[in-house]
Order: structure tokens, then C-alpha cells, then sequence
């Protein structure tokens, strides 16, 4: 019984030793942290000027279809006939045929607003993210498409998948209040 | 749950499992498949709907071809959406079966209610320990070697931090080469040594009449035409010259005005057949050679590049490629120690080339972004650290002459960039027609000091002093600015336009204009015209100054002029 | 000329491939009917009133865990808790945030400037660890959604060679110990990229992750556990903490009576016989193993340093702009033009080569600084781990091992002994 209770007090002993060496850094970390901790969460969000279109959005992401879809910044369009972000490059017609979109999902709709303006909604459950009109219209037109990442979609990873491999790093954690960073801010 | 299954309930549950089972395994093969299908073949990038969309390309006004693509684009959007749809209830149907396969093979498996069987002897508790720290050890001894292996497998490619490295710290990196002072003699290559625009020596000429003859020494027909400058070294004087794509280096005594040698430099493997567009006045010989003393390499417009000793033996040749430009390829060479410096600008492709003088072979290759353009290479020494300065489109750039590492860029440049940068002890001069005059800093990164538009040249290159920046324009007017500050100290209107750089020499700029007279100013903050020397012939490259004597290219006749 | 003026524009822009996103080539229109510029729908995330809801449902499943586990002594209990978890925690909240990612949240705001850690992720960092320090690992036995997936689908256990399970056994530590390093150096999540399970309640992942997700766990059907047990970094630290706790999970609900029943009971092998019946080695013996072993610690931790030191450069290539550079400098030996992405959009930014090349060094600068750390640390595990295998213990009673027992309650209905309530 001596021998037992030997074991058990040295046991305890030890057991508290080690509980509060091993506390100390659930205290010390937190303690380091405290000005370093954000009460409101993260959410991702694309920077719209640094974005190269380069169409990894689409096959980046975890989910298919993707989270980050074509936004368009109607402010910034100027409502062209010629649209760079709708039409494919080098038709000879403009019209809304298959044979003239630039987007293969046929998910922007272009509408006569009044001569000579047209315009371009994206429909977004059509949209899967591949930046084709993005590109186009920032290569010929005003640069009023742009990815964004879309909070309905998008499940807020602990680390995006593309902001991992963005090549112009344009996917960053934005405070949860602001939401959105969209093109046509200022 | 402690239900009593008994066998019945048993062989339902089996059953049961069995079908979603089967089932989800069903749809786990099926999506599987689609998702190989969709890997291999993307329907919205199919080869059927590209080719039909290029057929229609070629013929847009069909509209039996604009019905069949867009048939066909229906069609490919609908296997992309059916396929997504399939695959999000695929996976429902296959958690759903799997979900109710576990459940019922859990259900199975506490049904074994099996008595707990007791091994014969208890485990040892020392034994196990024993054998257990053999296991650990022998584990960690396995990771161990695993990863010393692995290391060198994986073996990283590092910066090159050997020595001094420019890019290796953040402080200011002083180099401990001084910039010489111009050799009175040499003139290496495109607007002297270092193509920095200003002669070494005193007592150049600066009055002469090629009409009357006065201080002309000798006159000597090219052979071939072109618009390359010479250059001199010792006694020689080099040129090059070329006819349709018969391209020559002729080795001239500087002395007598006689050709010693001529190389041929036609024929070269990888020579193309068809010439490449060039300004037709000019032909290929339009860069300017270099020397170094021991060899002379030539680079012409077909993109044959060569090198021969000082007396005549072709030392090696090649085609560096054929250089695709509006106007021709026309940068000069450049030698940096062992090395010969190409800045090979074409539309496909833009980069600076470090040659092995030696054996001809690439060293390395830095490719620069931008456009095509039509300066040559600058040697800059800042703070004793060397580096070559490009005026591109749209960046000036500096780099390590030795390796090639890109140093700095500025965006500043656009349009037709022709004129090279000037440099003094600290900054570096840029500018084109149509675009506007930067004097950029390097130094700890880079800065634009300031920039001015007003009198901005086409073709010929601005050269700079310490304190004073001197420029001639198109327009046929010359400028001179406060190389530090930027603001214009004067300016003069001369009659022709300006293509050769002005020069300066013996404290003097010499601007030679087309018509191929020289005026000569002396350097300083306020205008001051010393002497206007004709040359009688129409001239547009720049001279080249050596022991006292200037030679000028004209159109037909290299002229030696020498104060008698 | 209003018409035409795009049509000239177009055709002249068309052979001119400009990278950057130019703004205002076309001017605005002026509408004359009137028209309205539609507005964005721009959907918002989730509040962060949700977010605090799920560290209340953390805490909350943490305590009817150890009442499960430890007072109630219910093993159906837990099964019913990792349903609920796996319900909740995993295909409702689709696996994120979880304390097993956490480590690296908090990692990446120590060491980093630029990133404030969200308190909800410190919380499920800190909270499953204090449980394990009071009550042992209650969250690995109802409450983590990748333990739940795995001890809900661990139907028909098989023991594995010990040999096996050791070398098995080391893998957390150095998972550990380079997800630490990735993180603090900003350079990459791999805990979250790796997470097998993460893509089954997301029911959507890339298609090699579902791979691995679903071969992990058909193993796990003969193999119980086998991420909790041989993959989960996290774990780690559970283990550890769970050694020091007072009260933990037993085999019987009183005084144990060696009837030896539960010897074959756990799939985890975290159950420790009694010996005090053994013969024990001689104590000259294992005094001289343990001195031995403690002294030779630190020389474990050098070589631990000194090896990962080495191994830092290579390491390093996980960070995206190490990558880069490392491309850059291939491309200009080369000549051959890559056609990465990334390269592309380098050039096209303008950042000049001394910038990136400079950037470069300061990572690899930050992994040669830290790797040793991660060395050190997994050297010193090794020690300690031989430490304990030299430690002599008498026990009178069957016990579960704090460190590796997961609280999931198997053994119960193995032990014969009834307690009238």
C-alpha cells in the first residue's frame, strides 16, 4: 500500500507539474494574440484592378460550379453595340446569335436600352467563372465586368483555393463587414 | 440500441445493405465515368464546336453555318449543365446509399455480439516496452534516412548569393568598378566606349570644308553602303557595309585611309533567304561594330552576327535569328569585358543577350517585356556599380552586365523608341519623339529626377555631362538642360534636321545634321556657336573621335578629318 | 460618327493586346429615356452572429460529451453525438472552420504581421483543448466531424502490427510540425488542402481530394481512425494536453477486478494492461535506459534542427513567390519563355526581378530561421516518446492511455462490472 500510494502521490505530482507547464502557453498565446484578434470574421473577396483574368477562378475553386462569378459594374459600362465582353473577337455581325457570344454558357443577356445603348446583365446561376468576357471587355471596352467572389456561393475556406494560386495574388481577406470589394466603388 | 435482432430482422438488414450497396456503388461508377468524360473532353471547349465556329469565321455571311453552330452551342450547353446537375444529385444519391449501407452494416455488426475471447497469456508489460523503443527507434532511424535521401533529390534552385550579388542586400550596393575615363585613342563601339557619347583626348578640329579640302586627310569610298558608325582601335578603324544580303566588315588603316581587310559576313547557317524589311536606303549594315583590342564583332540586319580578330581571321559566326521589326533591326553592339552584348529587339521577341567573345556561345539570355524597339545598349556606372541601360517601350531598364539580372525598370516610354539614353556619374537620360525626356535616378531602386517634352528627338541620342544634358532633334533644333534639375538652358534652330548624336569632345558638343555639316558649341549654360565644318555629302551616322582626328560617315564616303 | 467611333476603336485595339484593365475607352452614356442603371445583387455573408453560434454549439457539445463519456457512461450516447456533430459540424457548417485548421490560424497571426486572428477560430483552437486538459479527448469522441465520419464508419476493427502503428504513429508530429511552418511563413494552408473528409460534407472537391477521402475511409472501416490516429496534426496537441487531465473516461464504471475482458476491447490499442503481478526489469537497468535517453534530448533535438535546416530551401517551394522566382531564373537559363500563369502576370505587374528576387531571399531567410524550430521540436517528441517507453509504471488497474485514448467509449460494454444507479 506504501509502495501504491508512493506511485500515486509522484504520479499526481507530476500530473500537476505538467498541467501547469502545459497551461502556459493556452494563457501566453492568447495574451499574444489579444491585439492581433479580429471580433469579426474574414471573407474573401478579389481586388478587381489586380485581377489578369486569367480564368483559374473557374477551376480553382472546391466547388463546381465556382464561387467566383462575372459581376458587372453597370457604372462603369459605356453600353456599347460592340461589346468586347459579349461579342467574340472578329465578328463581321452583331447580334445575339451563339455563333457571335464570347461567353459559352450564354450567360449574359444584352437588352436595347434606347440608340445606340445596350445592356449586359450577367445571369449568375448560368455564369461557372472561366473570364472570358472579363477579359474581353477589359482588353477592348471599359473594364466594367469583374470576377468577384459571391457570398451566396462561396463557403469561406480557411485559406481560398484561389487565392492560393492567383497569379497576380488579387485574393485577399477582407473584414466580414465590409462584404464586397466592387469595381465601381469610388 | 439495444435491439434483439433476430435472424430474420437479420437477413432483411443484409439485404438491405446489399441493395444500397450496389446502389450507391452504381452511382459512384456512374459519376466517375461522366467526370472522366467531362476531364477529357469539356463540353463547352469541344473540337467539333471550335471547328464549326472557324468555319463560320471564314464564312460569316452563311446562315445555314450560323444555324449549325448554334445548334451546336445548344447542344454543348446542355451536356455542361445536365452534366452538373448530374454530378450535384449523383452525390445526394450516393451519401443517401452509403449513409443507409453503414446504418445497416452497423446494425449487422453489433448484432455479432461476439464473447470478448481472452488471450492465453497477458501481455508483458516490460517485453513491450522493450520492443516498442526498438520500434520507435528503428521508425525515427527510417524517417531519418528517408529524409537525408530525399534532400538530396530535392535539391532547390537558390539565388545566386555568391559574393556580392546586386540583389543580395537592401542596402545601398556600391560596386568597386570606377568608370574610366575615354581613351583618347579607342573608340570602341556606337558613340565611343561605353557608347557614352564623349571623346577622350584634346585637340580635335573643329573647322574643316570637305568642298575646299581643308583638313581633310583622306576620303575613302565604302565599298558597300550602310549607316553604321566606325570604330576605332590602336591604328584600325572598322566599318561595316553590305549589299542586298552580301554583308562585309572592312578593316581600314586610320592612318592612310586604305582597307587592310574585308570579312565577308554572308553565308552564315541559319541565314534566312528572304531579307528582313529595312529602311531600303539603309540595307543591312545599319548596327554599329565593336571592338575591344583583340577582336571586332558586327551584327547586321538579317540577324548575322560575327567576330574576327584584329587582322582579318574570322574567329566564329552565327544567326541570332531574324530580327522582325517596322523598321528593321538596328541596335548596336556593345562588349562588356568577355562578353558581347547584343539587345536583340524583334516583334516575336525582346531580350539582351550575353555572347562569349571567345567562342561565340550564348552565355545567358534576359528576356525584357515591352515592344520592339530601336535604341542600342548604354554602359552606365553608378556609384561604381556597372549597368547597362535600355531605353524600351514601355520600360527603361537596367541590367547587370555580367549576368544580365534585370536591376530596375521604369515605365515611362512609348512610340517609336529609336535614341539610346545618355548617362553621367548618376543618372540616366531618356527620351523619344512623341513621347517625353526622363532623367531617372538609380540609386536604392530607381526614381524619375524629372522629364520635359519639349524638344524630344526621333533618332539620335542625347548625351549628358555631369551638369549639362545636350539633345538634337528632327526638327533641326538642339537643347541643352541642367542635367541635375531640368530646366532648358538654351536652345538654337538650325535649318536641317539632326539623325547623328551629338558628341562631346575636348569640351566641345559637335551636332552633325543630315545635310552633314557639323556645328560645334562649346559646353556650357549659354550658347555659344564655335565653328559650322561642312562635309559636302549628306550624313546621318554619328562620328567617331580618336588622337585628334574625327571620322565622319556620309552617304558614299568615310572621311578622316585632321587638324593639318 | 457617334456609331461609328466604337468600330474604328475596336479594329485599331484589335491587334493591341493590352494587359491592363484600361478604364473609360468608351464614354458614359447619357441616357435620353430616362434609364435607370440597374443595381447588383450582392448577396451578404453569413452574420457573424452564426459564427459565435457555433463556438456556443462547440461548448455545448464538448459538455454532453463528457457527460456521455464520463458520467453517463453511455457509448449509444456518443454514437448519437458524432451523428449530431457529424450533422452539424460537418454537411451543415460543410467542415470549416474546425479546431484541426485552427492550429494554422493561429500559427499564421504569431508569426505574421497583417493578419488578425478571427476570435471564433482562437476559440475552437483553445476550447477543445481545455476540455482535454480537464476531461481528456471528449472533442475527438463526439464533437470533431472527422473523428465522427471515421468512428461512425469503423464497423469491422483489425489490429495492426505494432511496428506499423508505431512508424505510422510519428506522422501527426511531422504534419505537425511543417503545417506550423507553412503557416507562420504565409505560405500555405495544407491541413485545410489535405482534409480528406472536408470535400465528403462539402459534397464538392476537386476530384483527387473525394478520391483520397473515400479510400481513407473505406480503410478506416478495418483500420479505425485512421486519420485521428496517424494523420491529424491536431492530435498532437490533444494528446499531450489529455495526459495532465484529473478526470478522465475509465474502462470500468468502478474498482477495476482484472478480469482481463476488455484486454482485445479497444481498435486504438489504448488500453494499458495491469502488471503488477509482472516481473519488472531490474531497476539499475532501466535508470541508466532513462538517463540515458534524457540526455540524449537534446542531441536529438540538434539533429532534428540541423536536418530540417538543410531541408529548409526545398521547403520553401511551397510558398508561391519562392516558386516564381525559381521559374523566373529557369526561364532565363533556358531562354524557353513558361507559359505559367504566374509568370505571365509577373510580367505584366511590373514588379522588376531585383524586387522579386529580393523577396525570395527574405522567405527562404524566414524558413532557414524557423525550420530548425520544427527540427528541434520533432527531435525532442522523439526523445520524449523514448523517454516513456523507458519509464517503469506499476498498475493495479486497466486503464485507457490519456494521451491516445479517443473517449469513444467501446470498451463499456466489455467490462463486466455493474453499477447500481
Amino acid at each position: 500500500m506504501e509502495g501504491k500510494n508512493k506511485y500515486q502521490s509522484r504520479r499526481d505530482f507530476v500530473k500537476s507539474a505538467g498541467k501547469l507547464i502545459v497551461v502556459l502557453p493556452l494563457v501566453v498565446v492568447p495574451a499574444f494574440l489579444i491585439k492581433k484578434t479580429s471580433v469579426k470574421g474574414y471573407v474573401w473577396q478579389i481586388d478587381p484592378f489586380k485581377c489578369t483574368q486569367c480564368g483559374q477562378c473557374k477551376t480553382n475553386c472546391v466547388l463546381t460550379p465556382s464561387a467566383s462569378k462575372c459581376v458587372h459594374a453597370f457604372r462603369m459600362c459605356g453600353y456599347c453595340d460592340l461589346c468586347g465582353g459579349y461579342l467574340r473577337q472578329g465578328v463581321k455581325t452583331i447580334s445575339t446569335g451563339a455563333e457571335n457570344q464570347l461567353c459559352p454558357t450564354n450567360a449574359i443577356t444584352r437588352k436595347f436600352v434606347e440608340e445606340p445603348y445596350f445592356e449586359y446583365t450577367i445571369n449568375e446561376k448560368l455564369c461557372d467563372g472561366c473570364a472570358k468576357c472579363v477579359k474581353g471587355c477589359g482588353d477592348f471596352g471599359n473594364g466594367s465586368l469583374y470576377m468577384q467572389i459571391r457570398h451566396d456561393r462561396c463557403v469561406n475556406c480557411n485559406e481560398c483555393s484561389i487565392a492560393r494560386t492567383c497569379p497576380s495574388n488579387a485574393i485577399s481577406r477582407i473584414p466580414a463587414s465590409t462584404a464586397y470589394l466592387p469595381k465601381d466603388r469610388k | 440500441m439495444k435491439f434483439n435482432f433476430n435472424e430474420k430482422d437479420i437477413s432483411i438488414l443484409k439485404v438491405v445493405s446489399q441493395v444500397s450497396g450496389g446502389f450507391a456503388l452504381i452511382v459512384a461508377l456512374t459519376m466517375i465515368f461522366s467526370l472522366v468524360q467531362l476531364k477529357t473532353v469539356n463540353p463547352l471547349d469541344n473540337p467539333v464546336l471550335l471547328s464549326i465556329k472557324e468555319q463560320y469565321d471564314k464564312d460569316p455571311s452563311n446562315a445555314a453555318k450560323a444555324e449549325q453552330v448554334r445548334a451546336i452551342d445548344l447542344m454543348a450547353r446542355k451536356a455542361y449543365f445536365s452534366s452538373r446537375w448530374q454530378v450535384e444529385t449523383g452525390s445526394y444519391l450516393l451519401v443517401a446509399g452509403v449513409v443507409i449501407f453503414i446504418f445497416c452494416q452497423r446494425m449487422i455488426a453489433e448484432s455479432e455480439k461476439l464473447k470478448p475471447v481472452v488471450a492465453d497469456t497477458k501481455p508483458d508489460s516490460t517485453l513491450n516496452r522493450g520492443k516498442n523503443r526498438k520500434y520507435l527507434l528503428s521508425a525515427a532511424a527510417f524517417i531519418l534516412t528517408s529524409a537525408i535521401v530525399s534532400s538530396f533529390f530535392l535539391r532547390a534552385d537558390l539565388p545566386d548569393i555568391s559574393g556580392k550579388a546586386p540583389t543580395a542586400s537592401k542596402k545601398e550596393a556600391k560596386g568597386d568598378e570606377k568608370a574610366s575615363a575615354p581613351d583618347k585613342t579607342n573608340w570602341p563601339s556606337f558613340r565611343g566606349q561605353d557608347s557614352r557619347g564623349a571623346a577622350g583626348g584634346k585637340g580635335y578640329p573643329t573647322e574643316w570644308d570637305a568642298a575646299s579640302g581643308k583638313n581633310i586627310s583622306w576620303k575613302l569610298e565604302i565599298p558597300k553602303k550602310g549607316k553604321s558608325s566606325p570604330v576605332i582601335w590602336g591604328d584600325k578603324l572598322f566599318i561595316t557595309g553590305a549589299q542586298d544580303k552580301f554583308c562585309e566588315v572592312y578593316c581600314i588603316d586610320k592612318k592612310s585611309g586604305k582597307i587592310l581587310w574585308t570579312g565577308s559576313a554572308s553565308d552564315i547557317p541559319g541565314e534566312p533567304a528572304v531579307l528582313p524589311k529595312t529602311d531600303p536606303d539603309a540595307g543591312l549594315a545599319v548596327s554599329t561594330a565593336a571592338t575591344n583590342g583583340k577582336v571586332v564583332c558586327a551584327i547586321f540586319s538579317n540577324g548575322n552576327l560575327v567576330c574576327f580578330d584584329l587582322d582579318g581571321k574570322k574567329k566564329w559566326m552565327k544567326n541570332i535569328g531574324v530580327p522582325e521589326s517596322s523598321y528593321g533591326y538596328t541596335s548596336s553592339l556593345l562588349i562588356y569585358k568577355d562578353l558581347l552584348l547584343v539587345q536583340f529587339d524583334s516583334n516575336t521577341k525582346i531580350s539582351l543577350l550575353g555572347i562569349d567573345l571567345e567562342s561565340g556561345d550564348q552565355k545567358w539570355e534576359t528576356l525584357r517585356h515591352g515592344r520592339a524597339v530601336w535604341s542600342s545598349p548604354v554602359l552606365g556606372n553608378f556609384k561604381g556599380k556597372p549597368e547597362i541601360v535600355i531605353n524600351g517601350n514601355p520600360y527603361v531598364s537596367g541590367y547587370d552586365p555580367l549576368t544580365g539580372n534585370l536591376l530596375w525598370e521604369v515605365e515611362c516610354m512609348s512610340g517609336d523608341v529609336a535614341p539610346s539614353v545618355a548617362v553621367n556619374s548618376t543618372m540616366a537620360y531618356a527620351v523619344t519623339d512623341y513621347a517625353k525626356l526622363v532623367a531617372i535616378k538609380p540609386d536604392n531602386g530607381v526614381s524619375v529626377v524629372w522629364e520635359d517634352n519639349t524638344y524630344t528627338p526621333d533618332v539620335s541620342s542625347p548625351v549628358a555631362t555631369d551638369q549639362y544634358l545636350f539633345v538634337s532633334t528632327g526638327n533641326g533644333d538642339i537643347a541643352c538642360y541642367n542635367a541635375l534639375k531640368g530646366d532648358t538652358l538654351w536652345t538654337h534652330y538650325f535649318q536641317d534636321p539632326f539623325y547623328a548624336s551629338p558628341l562631346i569632345a575636348d569640351d566641345m558638343v559637335y551636332f552633325l545634321d543630315r545635310s552633314g555639316k557639323t556645328h560645334i558649341v562649346k559646353v556650357g549654360a549659354t550658347f555659344k556657336l564655335v565653328a559650322e565644318s561642312a562635309l559636302g555629302e549628306a550624313a546621318d551616322c554619328s562620328p567617331a573621335f580618336s588622337d585628334g582626328k574625327i571620322y565622319i560617315r556620309g552617304r558614299k564616303n568615310l572621311y578622316c578629318i585632321s587638324k593639318n | 460618327m457617334k456609331k461609328a467611333l466604337p468600330y474604328i476603336i475596336f479594329i485599331l485595339l484589335l491587334f493591341w493586346h493590352v494587359a491592363i484593365m484600361a478604364q473609360d475607352r468608351f464614354p458614359r452614356p447619357e441616357f435620353e429615356s430616362g434609364h435607370v442603371y440597374p443595381t447588383n445583387q450582392m448577396p451578404v455573408p453569413r452574420a457573424p452572429f452564426w459564427e459565435y453560434f457555433d463556438v456556443v454549439v462547440l461548448i455545448a457539445a464538448l459538455a454532453v460529451t463528457t457527460w456521455l463519456a464520463l458520467k453517463r457512461r453511455s457509448r449509444q450516447g456518443l454514437v448519437w453525438m458524432s451523428l449530431f456533430s457529424l450533422a452539424y459540424f460537418g454537411f451543415y457548417r460543410e467542415g470549416c472552420i474546425c479546431a484541426v485548421g485552427s492550429v494554422q490560424n493561429v500559427s499564421l497571426a504569431l508569426f505574421n504581421t497583417g493578419y488578425s486572428i478571427p476570435i471564433t477560430a482562437l476559440l475552437f483552437f483553445i476550447i477543445p483543448l481545455l476540455f482535454a486538459l480537464a476531461y481528456g479527448r471528449v472533442f475527438c469522441a463526439g464533437v470533431c466531424p472527422l473523428g465522427a465520419i471515421q468512428e461512425l464508419t469503423g464497423i469491422r476493427p483489425v489490429k495492426l502490427p505494432k511496428f506499423v502503428e508505431i512508424l505510422l504513429a510519428s506522422v501527426p508530429f511531422i504534419y505537425l510540425a511543417i503545417a506550423i511552418l507553412f503557416s507562420s511563413t504565409n505560405s500555405q494552408f495544407i491541413i485545410c488542402r489535405y482534409d480528406p473528409f472536408v470535400g465528403i460534407f462539402r459534397l464538392d472537391a476537386p476530384y483527387t481530394m473525394i478520391i483520397f477521402g473515400a479510400l481513407l475511409l473505406l480503410a478506416g472501416v478495418f483500420v479505425n481512425r485512421p486519420y485521428c490516429r496517424f494523420l491529424c496534426p491536431y492530435g498532437v496537441l490533444l494528446n499531450i494536453f489529455s495526459r495532465f487531465a484529473g478526470k478522465h473516461l475509465t474502462i470500468t464504471p468502478a474498482e477495476c477486478t482484472n478480469c482481463r475482458l476488455c484486454e482485445e476491447a479497444c481498435p486504438y490499442n489504448a488500453i494499458i494492461p495491469s502488471n503488477l503481478e509482472q516481473k519488472t526489469e531490474e531497476p539499475e537497468k532501466s535508470r541508466k535506459r532513462f538517463i540515458l535517453y534524457f540526455v540524449f534530448v537534446p542531441v536529438f533535438a540538434i539533429a532534428g534542427a540541423l536536418l530540417l535546416y538543410n531541408l529548409a530551401p526545398v521547403l520553401s517551394g511551397a510558398n508561391s513567390n519562392v516558386r516564381l522566382a525559381r521559374e523566373i531564373r529557369t526561364e532565363k537559363k533556358s531562354g524557353i519563355e513558361s507559359p505559367l500563369k504566374d509568370v505571365i502576370a509577373y510580367k505584366e505587374s511590373g514588379k522588376t526581378e531585383t524586387e522579386l528576387y529580393n523577396e525570395e531571399e527574405l522567405i527562404i531567410g524566414r524558413f532557414r530561421n524557423d525550420s530548425p524550430w520544427a527540427g528541434a521540436f520533432l527531435g525532442i517528441s522523439f526523445g520524449i516518446g523514448m523517454i516513456s517507453l523507458t519509464v517503469k509504471s506499476r498498475r493495479s488497474e486497466y486503464k485507457p492511455h490519456q494521451g491516445k485514448c479517443y473517449s469513444c467509449g467501446r470498451c463499456f460494454k466489455y467490462c463486466p462490472i455493474k453499477v447500481k444507479s
